[in-house]
This record gives C-alpha cells, sequence and structure tokens, in this order.
C-alpha cells in the first residue's frame, strides 16, 4: 500500500475514534499522514516547532473538549516527557499520541532512540500498542482513544512502517 | 513594583475571561480574582501552549495567560505556533523578574537583555509592547481586549508578592472545577458519563 492511501485508513480511523484536533511535527515517514490531518476540514491542525508544547496545546484544548492527538516520531515523544508527566498525568488530562516508530525492526539510523521508546512509556505508566497492520488500524485507534479517556490518561499507539505505507 | 500591583490594576477588568498562570502568580491571580475559571499548570512553561489550546477550543472566550520571564524563556518555541495559529481571543502577559523566583532567585537570562517583546515579535506577534507602571498596564490590556487580536504585555517588576493565603485545591479538582465551569458558562457537555453505560 502507497502511503497516503495509508495516511486516509489512518485519518479516517482517527474520525470514526472521535479525534478532531491533532498536534504534528513532521518525520519524514509520516509526513503523508500529516498532509492528510492538515486537508481533513474535520481535524483542527497545529502545526508545532518542538513536541512538548504540544502536549500543553492538547491538554488546553481537551480541557475545552476537543479529542486530541500529538503525531509525532519517537524521539519528539522523549522530547515531551516533562509535559506529560506533570501536565497530562498530574492533571489526568487523555492525549492520544500518535508515535512514529523509528529504529523499529528493519530500521536504520535510529536504533538508540528506537530502543529506549516503549522503556520510556512504560516507566511514564503510559499503556503503549504497536500498531503493524492496516486492518488493526480501526479498531486500535478507536480502542485506544476509548482507554485514554476511560483511564484520562495518554495512551501511545506507535506507527510502524508497514502500517504507513512507507519502507 | 511587583507582579500583583499590576494583577490588580486589572483584576475587574477581565470579566469572565479564563485565565492560565502558574507559580507564585497563581495564588496571586486567585487572590484577586477568585472561582473556577482559573487553571494553574505545574509545568515550567507550558502555560502559553496550554493557553493557546484553550483559545483554540473555545475561540470567542477570552483567555488569558500570565507568564513569567523563566517560563517564557524555556517555551520559545512554543512563540512561533502561537503566533501562527493567531487566536485572536488571547490575551498573553509576561512579569519579568529577571530572575526564577519560585526556583531560588537565581538570573534568568533577560538579565543580560533577552527582549521579551522583540521575541515575540521576531515570532511573528503583530501586537507587542513593554508597559513602566500598573496605570499603563491597565491601558494597555484595554486596548488589548478591544482589539481581539492577539496582544502581548510585559512588564518588569520587581521580585517578592504580599502574604497571601495558599491555594487549598489541588490540580485534580483545579482541572474538574474548570472543566465545570466552562461547561456551565458555555452551555455545553465535556466530560462524560461516568457511569458505564453504553454512550
Amino acid at each position: 500500500m502507497d502511503s497516503k492511501k495509508a495516511a486516509q485508513i489512518i485519518v479516517q480511523g482517527l474520525k470514526k475514534a472521535g479525534l478532531n484536533f491533532v498536534a504534528t511535527l513532521p518525520d519524514l515517514k509520516i509526513v503523508e499522514l500529516i498532509r492528510a490531518v492538515d486537508k481533513d476540514p474535520d481535524i483542527k491542525h497545529v502545526p508545532l516547532c518542538r513536541e512538548e508544547e504540544g502536549v500543553g496545546i492538547c491538554a488546553g484544548a481537551s480541557l475545552t473538549g476537543k479529542k486530541t492527538a500529538l503525531l509525532m516520531q519517537n524521539g519528539g515523544l522523549l522530547n515531551s516527557c516533562n509535559g506529560l508527566t506533570t501536565t497530562c498525568l498530574q492533571f489526568q488530562i487523555p492525549i492520544l499520541l500518535l508515535v512514529y516508530y523509528a529504529g523499529d525492526l528493519g530500521d536504520r539510523g535510529f536504533t538508540t532512540v528506537g530502543s529506549v521508546t516503549e522503556p520510556v512509556l512504560e516507566g511514564l505508566g503510559i499503556r503503549t500498542y504497536v500498531l503493524r497492520r492496516t486492518e488493526e488500524v480501526e479498531e486500535t485507534l478507536r480502542g485506544a482513544q476509548i482507554l485514554a479517556e476511560d483511564s484520562k490518561k495518554p495512551v501511545a499507539v506507535l506507527l510502524t512502517k508497514s502500517v504507513l505505507g512507507v519502507k | 513594583m511587583q507582579r500583583y500591583d499590576y494583577l490588580k490594576a486589572i483584576a475587574g477588568d477581565v470579566g469572565d475571561a479564563l485565565v492560565v498562570s502558574a507559580g507564585w502568580a497563581a495564588r496571586e491571580w486567585q487572590a484577586l480574582r477568585s472561582g473556577d475559571g482559573n487553571f494553574r499548570p505545574r509545568t515550567l512553561g507550558l502555560a502559553s501552549s496550554i493557553a493557546l489550546g484553550i483559545a483554540l477550543g473555545l475561540p470567542r472566550r477570552k483567555v488569558i495567560v500570565i507568564d513569567g520571564d523563566g517560563a517564557f524563556l524555556m517555551n520559545l518555541c512554543g512563540l512561533p505556533t502561537i503566533a501562527w495559529q493567531n487566536p485572536p481571543n488571547l490575551i498573553h502577559l509576561l512579569f519579568d523578574n529577571q530572575c526564577y523566583e519560585a526556583s531560588g532567585a537565581t538570573e534568568t537570562a533577560t538579565v543580560m537583555g533577552a527582549d521579551a517583546v522583540a521575541l515575540v515579535k521576531g515570532a511573528g506577534y503583530k501586537h507587542a509592547c513593554w508597559v513602566k507602571s500598573p496605570k499603563g498596564f491597565r491601558e494597555e490590556f484595554l486596548k488589548a481586549w478591544k482589539r481581539n487580536k492577539i496582544s502581548f504585555i510585559a512588564a518588569r517588576v520587581e521580585q517578592g508578592q504580599p502574604v497571601l493565603p495558599p491555594i487549598r485545591v489541588d490540580e485534580l479538582e483545579n482541572k474538574y472545577r474548570f472543566i465545570r465551569h466552562i461547561e456551565a458558562t458555555e452551555k455545553k457537555g465535556i466530560l462524560g458519563p461516568s457511569d458505564h453505560r453504553r454512550r
């Protein structure tokens, strides 16, 4: 599957899960997904300069009733750890974390960030689901959003190259 | 003049604005404008970004962020994002005491001349100014309120604050009260039912 089609499937999954507010910072592997988010009239898109500000923006929007996601690379997840801890976890504010899993199986150049990603999320107590198959996109996104709202915490979905349609 | 003197000058002018402020400023503001429309983040630097999220979520509601120089400097990258979104309902206030006062009062980079107004203008804010007195602050604040375009007002202040009662509301209670306040004043449901029945 090509990355444009994959992006459409993920955006439709986000919308079916009720999301309507997405803050993003690019990685080459999620650029089609960001373009699809940007084009969608039902989703407010906030492009960021650094990922941790996205935690604040999404948290603020969540307080007003928006259903929010933060789309970024896993390096950006590491940038966001204090905000996730002292805003989202301390105040119990749900955000869906859509994290491109750089340094995952078969990826060159990012093994360090890849190897610490899941341990960091576990350390933060953020439940994490790795999304590898297109057929599981809709169910996983909907389920993760329900968990985020019900637990009042961030939930992370790690997006892999296969589900993004990229090499 | 201390920050409290400046905040006191506008406390009667903010109507039903939602106010985001962290650190010691939060206690001062709560003493001046009580109620549940004040949100008090705990992440140094994120108040302005949280305020942006609130302003985007409620575009017809005034949102005010009370920033300090330490927090402001920590989130410089948030400024172009705010300017890019350009929320007309957001007023950004900055009190520069040239130190990390709540963390022991060591100096911040503003002591060497880092200029907050120049920084926000460079980030894309169209309306930004320094004020030199609480009276001038109030005048600029009222202009910003009417302008209905994102505005930034900064003042150099002395360290210190009057003796004020502590806030006896923790983070979770602050969050719930703030959300319930928005639900009541905006007449909208935000929190879902908690009885786990099918929605």
